[in-house]
């Protein structure tokens, strides 16, 4: 018990050192003498950003592509491009791993506080959209109060819409509008480069307006200030030789908006950085937040076992005692399930079969996890069946039991006794596992944990604090899987 | 009551019952003797259908069990099995109930029989094998010969009409031996149908009415158990006896 303390002490401890930036100064120097300017981005983020172009051999293109050339270009360096997920842009440029992060990186208070931003290089609305049949929507934030909302977690439009709406966060670009047409939310606020790509060529939706002006602009480490003013000075060069506005022409994506670019100021850009906001304290409002997350985790996990457990017990005893056409459909149930990936088991409920039938995000990740967690469960309860004595089946069929009747009052207590200690186990393994709802849109403890981090600018304390929690849930089931087998063993 | 008629059974191509005949009549207790690997325990298990078999017949009371396993017997197999209550070499009792728990069990999820009234019922039993004192036990802490006992009044909790019992006392200390044969030797006496396959020889000689000797798949002696016993006819009982006796 002590040492465990120990453990969790010292990952705390690890946890909140901050990841700081781990080169310091003469950040133009060393991409001058490195000869290349190393630039973050996600190719998933897709068109027109940056993506691998099918037709051409998978080469990266989009109009960030030409955006970086073209900088590093004007810096006498060639441009490298570093894949890296989206979520974690800023923490992985905090680490040193590239240079700059270019790739639809928007201004918020809570990123001005953390990096440094150039001037922007592309201006963009937060567009509205809705469902053609449905007139309640306008173009105003207020006539959203209240309402299901869906965006991307952490994007300019998630924070216009916070204590407004109900927001619902997505993992993925295309899937907030996939919703929109199934009726599970009211509207979508994204990006206008986003809305036009995956919202508007959708029939049954329509644009309500844009809500606000945004902005896209390249984020570096606060200790490459010579960089960001050095590129900076190339922006405003190839936004007078009018390159920039050729870049968006090819990419469809210049509009009046972009003009501003060409006049933008000082002033300007003081006023799209505002009042660097103060970074939110990690406080009780945030705690309250966490234990809500943890709440939902444990009754997802709970709700998701308790389909887990009979289901499994059903494709056990299916595949032992079924029928033979039974018994392989229970047997192929369990291979199917098991040698899949539980994200995609949950994909394809939530969004692939969403035209056939229309479950709410909670339901889906119960029937999603539960259905997942049944095959794992049927394998524990099958080796526990065959773990029971043959003699016990025997006993009970000579005592004039039929065999449903036997499996029912002799084979199955024992089995389950026997299967107990896993049964535990596995759902300790489903707590964890539960984190995977979040791309169907469930806040559960990990997600709200991502969420809070990027607020307060910092994963240390969140972090922590989220590890804590599920150690919390997860010990004692430990400690009571740990009893369970001890017991078993004495019998 | 019990009539088995050209029975046959294989595993693969070895013939393991080969056309057993004979009929066991009410309240006679008989003991089938052999060396090892004759078949005793298949012809048993044969009886109440926890085996298949693959020609003849064997018919209880009015109920006939034909070879093809559970899909040919569905009705008569269970049935049977309730006529027919069957004790295990190595007891089997459930493992997760108490000694009265396992008595009362079938009673009352089988026969439908009202709790309170098979409680009373399995007390009853419990104390005719002289387990009074062990009602709340489970099988892991009770002895060899306590848990034979169990298993016992278990099958009698059913009412067979018969009982088959394979080897009651040859998993039990020596000294465990006795108190089995006492119930036994008590239950033969009280006119229950037995069929015992045994190496007691003192138990056959002096309790059972008959003796039957199977060897090879085929029963080679069969008739009042002091003279099948005490004046073999078939060299290959002699033999036996004579290595049983050393
Ligand atoms: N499931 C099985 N598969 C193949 N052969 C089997 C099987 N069960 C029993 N046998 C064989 O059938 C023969 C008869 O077995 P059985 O158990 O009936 O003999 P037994 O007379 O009861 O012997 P013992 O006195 O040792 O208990 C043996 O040769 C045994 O090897
Ligand atoms: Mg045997």
């Amino acid at each position: 018990m002590n040492r465990l303390w120990w453990v969790l002490v010292l990952a705390m401890a690890v946890l909140s050192c901050r990841g700081r930036a781990v080169v310091v100064g003469g950040g133009l120097a060393r991409v001058r003498a490195a000869g290349v300017l190393r630039w973050g981005g996600d190719i998933q983020g897709g068109e027109p950003y940056v993506y691998e172009d099918s037709e051409h051999g998978g080469r990266l293109t989009g109009f960030e592509v030409e955006l970086a050339n073209a900088l590093a270009r004007e810096l006498g360096v060639r441009a490298q491009f570093v894949q890296n997920d989206w979520s974690a842009l800023i923490p992985t440029l905090e680490r040193g791993t590239f240079d700059v992060a270019l790739n639809g990186v928007e201004v918020t208070p809570q990123r001005v506080g953390r990096v440094r931003f150039t001037r922007p290089y592309y201006i963009f609305g937060a567009r509205l959209m809705a469902r053609r049949n449905d007139p309640s929507v306008q173009p105003t934030l207020a006539s959203l109060r209240g309402r299901r909302v869906g965006t991307l977690a952490n994007r300019f439009s998630y924070e216009l819409l916070r204590n407004v709406a109900e927001v619902v966060p997505y993992e993925g670009v295309e899937e907030p509008y996939i919703d929109l047409v199934q009726g599970r939310t009211d509207a979508v606020l994204l990006d206008d480069i986003i809305a036009a790509r995956y919202g508007e060529p959708k029939p049954e939706l329509r644009v309500v307006g844009d809500l606000a002006d945004g902005y896209y602009s390249i984020a570096l480490r606060p200790a490459d200030d010579d960089l960001r003013a050095a590129l900076d000075a190339a922006l405003a060069r190839i936004t007078a030789s009018g390159e920039l506005e050729r870049i968006l022409r090819g990419a469809n994506i210049f509009n009046d908006r972009q003009r501003r670019l060409v006049t933008w100021t000082d002033d300007d850009q003081r006023r799209m950085l505002g009042t660097a906001a103060a970074g939110q304290r990690f406080g009780w409002s945030h705690v309250a937040l966490f234990g809500k997350g943890a709440l939902v985790t444990l009754l997802l996990s709970a709700l998701a076992m308790c389909l887990a457990i009979p289901l499994g017990l059903g494709l056990a005893v299916a595949r032992l005692y079924g029928p033979p056409a039974l018994s392989r459909i229970a047997g192929a149930y369990v291979e199917l399930y098991r040698g899949t990936p539980v994200l995609l088991q949950l994909y394809v409920l939530y969004y692939g079969l969403a035209p056939i039938v229309r479950l709410n995000a909670l339901s889906a990740a119960v029937l999603g996890l539960g259905m997942n967690y049944a095959a794992y469960e049927a394998e524990v309860y099958r080796a526990g069946i065959q773990a029971v004595p043959r003699g016990q089946m025997e006993a009970a069929l000579s005592l004039g039991m039929t065999t449903p009747l036997a499996l029912r009052r002799v084979v199955l207590p024992q089995a389950f006794r026997l299967a107990l200690p896993s049964v535990t186990n596995d759902f300790i393994a489903l707590l964890k596992d539960s984190s995977l709802v979040s791309v169907i849109t469930v806040v559960e403890l990990t997600k709200q944990m991502t969420i809070t981090a990027v607020d307060i600018r910092g994963w240390g304390l969140p972090g922590a604090l989220c590890a804590l929690m599920y150690f919390t849930m997860s010990y004692p089931l430990s400690l009571l899987a740990q009893r369970l087998e001890a017991r078993l063993a004495r019998s | 009551m019990i009539e088995v008629h050209e029975l046959r059974k294989v595993y693969g191509d070895r013939t393991i019952l080969d056309g057993i005949t004979a009929s066991f009549a009410r309240g006679q207790v008989v003991a089938l003797v052999g060396p090892s690997g004759g078949g005793k325990s298949t012809l048993l298990r044969c009886l109440n259908g926890l085996e298949s078999f693959d020609g003849g017949a064997v018919t209880v009371g009015g109920d006939r069990l034909v070879p093809g396993g559970a899909k040919a017997n569905r009705a008569a197999l269970h049935r049977v099995r309730q006529r027919v209550g069957m004790v295990f070499q190595q007891w089997n009792l459930f493992a997760h109930r108490t000694a009265l728990g396992n008595v009362i069990e079938a009673p009352v999820h089988v026969k439908r029989v009202p709790l309170a009234e098979a409680t009373e019922r399995g007390k009853a039993l419990l104390a005719r094998v002289g387990l009074s004192h062990r009602e709340g036990a489970y099988p892991h802490e009770m002895s060899g010969g306590e848990q034979q006992r169990v298993a016992i009044a278990r099958a009698l909790a059913m009412d067979p009409e018969a009982l088959l019992l394979d080897e009651p006392t040859s998993a039990l200390d020596p000294e465990r031996v006795g108190e089995v044969l006492d119930v036994l030797g008590a239950l033969a006496a009280d006119g229950l149908t037995m069929l015992v396959v045994t190496h007691e020889m003192r138990f056959a000689r002096d309790v059972s009415h008959r003796t039957l000797v199977l060897h090879g798949g085929r029963i080679i002696e069969d008739g009042p158990s002091r003279e099948v016993i005490d004046h073999p006819k078939h060299e290959r009982t002699r033999a036996f006896l004579g290595l049983d006796r050393r």
